[in-house]
């Protein structure tokens, strides 16, 4: 059951409404009382904008945003880099690239940053970009940087991102960890990935590849599409420029502007998962594989209601659907900003995906990731094969050099 | 951290309740001629103006609610009522004037019996049943804009400073079945008793204490049985004390639960005693929605608590659990001077590695300096080695392992037994603040309140 209808009884029974409570107006608690059940009640349509509706042109100026924007180009320049919440629709294909450089003092780190800097200017100006790298225009490619805990304590250890993610209880099956440069590359045009990357790093001549790996997304409009699981993902996720300030943008300090980025290569066994059966499946996810909506009722616009039970007291939402795990609540952690791509590789037929996040601390997410492997079924079929963080630097503005903020 | 620095908590209370005929106040009624009230149930001397009966005054309750002054009173006569109450004038008492024959009728669609939001409200003596949130609520988490501000949106706690707690509320001679949630229910409010009050019947627990700090709230002379958990505190922190209450024949007596989902944890600072907590393994229940079963108390990261002189028996999982709640901790507590017997095991601690138990103790007397209670099963056996520091766990695994039988619709259990209904002449109460003592309540027999109870004597 869920918390019944306010409106039946109280209203008939209740037509008038004299002398509230001061402040108070009675039928508005009435109507109040029965969509939240009580306590930390779930009904959130405030962090929801329905991607099946979205009209790109009412989104705000400098955001690029909507799959009717594919293609377009997408500024690079601003207070926050562009690949995080801007096209608000990422970009079909992603290329992750992650290197180690071996700085020894936060000037070669600038240095580098600068360079790269620059290298994204001529990459992505659409009026004068590097024609032998990219012999057509840069359509909306973008090209996020990022640097690891390791080279952000070089230059101060109390910034954000100098903290390394710890060793989590789904990381047995760990190959790779951590990396000292991300380099996030994302367009349309799945062929001027590779071009770009090759060009950025010959600008960082000391880099040594850790790791690569390419993504893809299927057609949505916002953060939301299809996982390889066949289930949508990016649902609940920061919006508003308030949501964001509040949830993903580093507010203060030298880092301000920036954000903290996880990324971790999963290995997804699709086939065990499918082999559930599609009750099975749902149950798994906490909401309907076919249009997304939550077990908990509603529509696919609806969040999940975790407090919702049956009469017999059984939860609606299973105690260990991945909604349920990953539910920011819980831990008592700000919302994550999700903009993962799967992948499938032609060679091994390993299906997986590169789940990426953003937050303005770390701790959102490691907090997220114990409970998940402590009480998510969904970690049943993933293998994380390769974990890193990293801090993405502010924007830039006019001539500023990249990471030039960080210099204090 | 040392049980000493909670001094103030750990103290016991009385209720000061004066009992004010109020006859000064003129009534509000809009025709004259009800307040006299010809064939009202009570004689011409204990009536005052300020008084509303119903049907005779007013033909439902809520309409009750809309005339009767700040300070009155609301006498309910015999019947069933469908109707969600909800009362928004301050230092109004509400009274059934026969706790079993005057019910508050959810029909299965109705979400609540009575909301109290104003500060000073008495409830008592009557039943609420069927109802598919809560029986009775009193709480200051309200506001004129609708759900939002009803418990948040789902990813904060509501800010106290926009909602400060409901002041002064008593719950009396209740009886709450077969609501969907709740029986009786508190949360963001002070200075409250809920006492000789009765729940069956609900899928979330039967009495909730919830989100509030120094609530200095009674919890006493209560029955609750049935029920998915009998008694649940959630981020409630020096409460006045859990007291000679039977918690008995749920799937979980007890629980002192802190969690992120809503505001104030970590839980603190409850003292616990002489409650009878046992037989909490009854599948005509309610599923509660962990799959908890068979255990007596539950200390999900609740923390400085004390438990003493209860009797804590024949919970076939565990008598006393302690365990994590993501990375919050038990710790702290203090369980004394009480009477185990025939539990899976009498204390066990599965805290998890993130968040383990630390500076809990078990000690043979509530007046004695920490010393293992011999007569107390633990698990792993050394649990209370030492009393300070982190304290082995075990795995949840190897708790003595109950079958979990499936839960009943919470409108499919038994209604409860006839309760004692109230003898006093109906007045209206004028509540003042909690006073506390230091009194501790002797261990309780079995049979305990049996005579309130479905179970009866064991």
């Amino acid at each position: 059951m869920t918390t019944g209808d306010s409106e039946t009884g109280p209203q008939q029974q209740r037509p008038q409404e004299k002398r509230p409570a001061p402040g108070v107006s009675r039928r508005g608690f009435l109507l109040g009382s029965g969509a939240g059940v009580g306590v930390g009640a779930a009904a959130s349509a405030v962090l929801w904008r329905p991607w099946v509706t979205g009209d790109p042109t009412a989104e705000s100026p400098g955001r690029a945003s909507g799959s009717a924007e594919a293609g377009r180009p997408v500024d690079s320049r601003g207070r926050h880099q562009a690949g995080v919440d801007r096209p608000q629709t990422p970009q079909a294909n992603a290329l992750f690239v992650i290197a180690d450089v071996p700085k020894t003092s936060s000037t070669e780190v600038f240095e580098m940053l600068a360079n790269l800097g620059e290298g994204i200017d001529s990459l992505t100006d659409p009026k004068g970009h590097l024609t032998e790298v990219l012999p057509d225009d840069p359509g909306d490619l973008v090209i996020t940087v990022g640097i690891g805990p390791q080279l952000v304590s070089l230059i101060d250890p109390d910034l954000p991102g100098a903290e390394p993610l710890p060793e989590f209880g789904s990381d047995t099956e760990l190959e790779i960890s951590g990396g000292d440069v991300l380099l996030a590359l994302y367009a349309t045009d799945v062929t001027v990935l590779h071009s770009a990357a090759m060009h950025l790093l010959d600008l960082v001549p000391d880099a040594s590849v850790r790791w690569v790996q390419a993504g893809h997304r299927g057609p949505g409009e916002g953060t939301v599409a299809r996982n390889p699981f066949g289930y949508h993902d990016g649902v609940v996720v920061p919006r508003t420029d308030e949501e964001l300030a509040e949830n993903v943008w580093i507010q203060g300090g030298p880092a301000a502007g920036g954000t903290v980025c996880v990324l971790r290569r999963m290995s997804l066994d699709v086939s065990a998962f499918r082999a559930l059966g599609p009750g099975a499946q749902d149950a798994v996810f906490g909401r309907h594989r076919d249009d997304g909506r939550p077990m908990s009722g509603g529509s696919p616009t609806d969040e999940v209601d975790l407090t919702a039970r049956t009469e017999t007291g059984d939860l609606t939402i299973p105690l260990r659907a991945h909604a349920r795990a990953a539910h920011p609540s819980f831990t008592g952690s700000p919302l994550m900003l999700r903009r993962s791509y799967g992948f499938a590789e032609p060679d091994t037929l390993e299906e997986g995906m590169v789940f990426v996040c953003f937050q303005n601390d770390l701790e959102a997410f490691v907090r997220t990731q114990h409970r998940m492997d402590e009480t998510d079924d969904l970690m049943n079929f993933v293998t994380t094969t390769a974990s890193a963080s990293f801090l993405i630097l502010p924007g830039r503005t006019g001539d500023q050099p990249l990471g030039s903020s960080l210099r204090s | 951290m040392s049980w000493g620095g909670t001094r103030s908590a750990v103290r016991t209370l009385t209720a000061i309740v004066g009992v004010t005929a109020l006859t000064a106040l003129s009534s509000c009624s809009a025709d004259p001629d009800t307040g006299d009230n010809e064939g009202g149930p009570q004689d011409d001397s204990a009536r005052a103006d300020a008084t509303v009966y119903v049907p005779q005054d007013a033909e439902t309750i809520n309409d009750a609610v809309d005339l009767v002054e700040p300070g009155g009173l609301i006498v309910i006569g015999p019947g069933t009522y469908e109707e969600s109450v909800l009362i928004d004038v301050e230092d109004v008492t509400v009274r059934g004037e026969d706790r079993n024959e005057v019910v508050i009728d959810g029909g299965g669609v109705r979400p609540f019996g009575i909301s109290a939001i104003a500060d000073g409200v008495s409830v008592e003596n009557l039943t609420v049943t069927d109802h598919t949130f809560y029986g009775v609520l009193v709480t200051g988490l309200h506001d004129e804009n609708g759900p939002a501000a009803h418990g948040g949106d789902g990813y904060s706690t509501f800010d106290p400073e926009d909602f400060p707690p409901v002041q002064r509320f008593r719950f009396d001679h209740i009886t709450a079945y077969n609501n969907g949630l709740y029986g009786l229910y508190a949360f963001n409010a002070q200075q409250g008793t809920i006492t000789e009050s009765y729940a069956s019947g609900h899928a979330d627990s039967g009495i909730y204490v919830g989100q509030c700090q120094e609530c200095w709230i009674d919890v006493s002379h209560n029955v609750a049985e049935n029920n998915a958990v009998g008694f649940e505190n959630a981020n409630a922190s020096e409460l006045a004390g859990v007291r000679e209450n039977r918690f008995t024949h749920n799937r979980v007596g007890m629980t002192f639960l802190s969690n992120y989902r809503e505001a104030f944890h970590p839980q603190q600072a409850n003292t616990v005693h002489g409650n009878l907590v046992g037989e909490n393994a009854e599948p005509h229940s309610p599923a509660q929605a962990e799959g908890a079963f068979g255990v007596g108390i539950g200390i999900g990261a609740g923390t400085l608590n004390r438990f003493v002189n209860n009797r804590i028996e024949n919970n076939p999982s565990s008598g006393v659990t302690l365990s994590s709640e993501e990375d919050l901790a038990p710790v702290g507590n203090r369980i004394a001077g009480n009477a185990f017997s025939t539990n899976g095991v009498d204390i066990a601690n599965i805290a998890g590695a993130r968040a383990p138990a630390a500076d809990n103790c078990n000690t043979d007397a509530p007046s004695t300096e920490p010393d293992t209670d011999d007569d107390a099963t633990l698990l792993p056996e050394d649990l209370f080695s030492s009393c300070s520091g982190t304290q082995p766990a075990i795995d949840p695994a190897e708790l003595p392992q109950v079958e979990v039988p499936s839960g009943v619709s919470f409108r499919q259990i038994d209604p409860p037994p006839a309760q004692p209904t109230m003898q006093d002449e109906p007045a209206a109460r004028e509540l003042g603040e909690i006073a506390v003592t230091d009194d501790v309540a002797e261990v309780p027999g079995s049979d305990y309140l049996a005579e309130r109870s479905r179970h009866g004597v064991p």
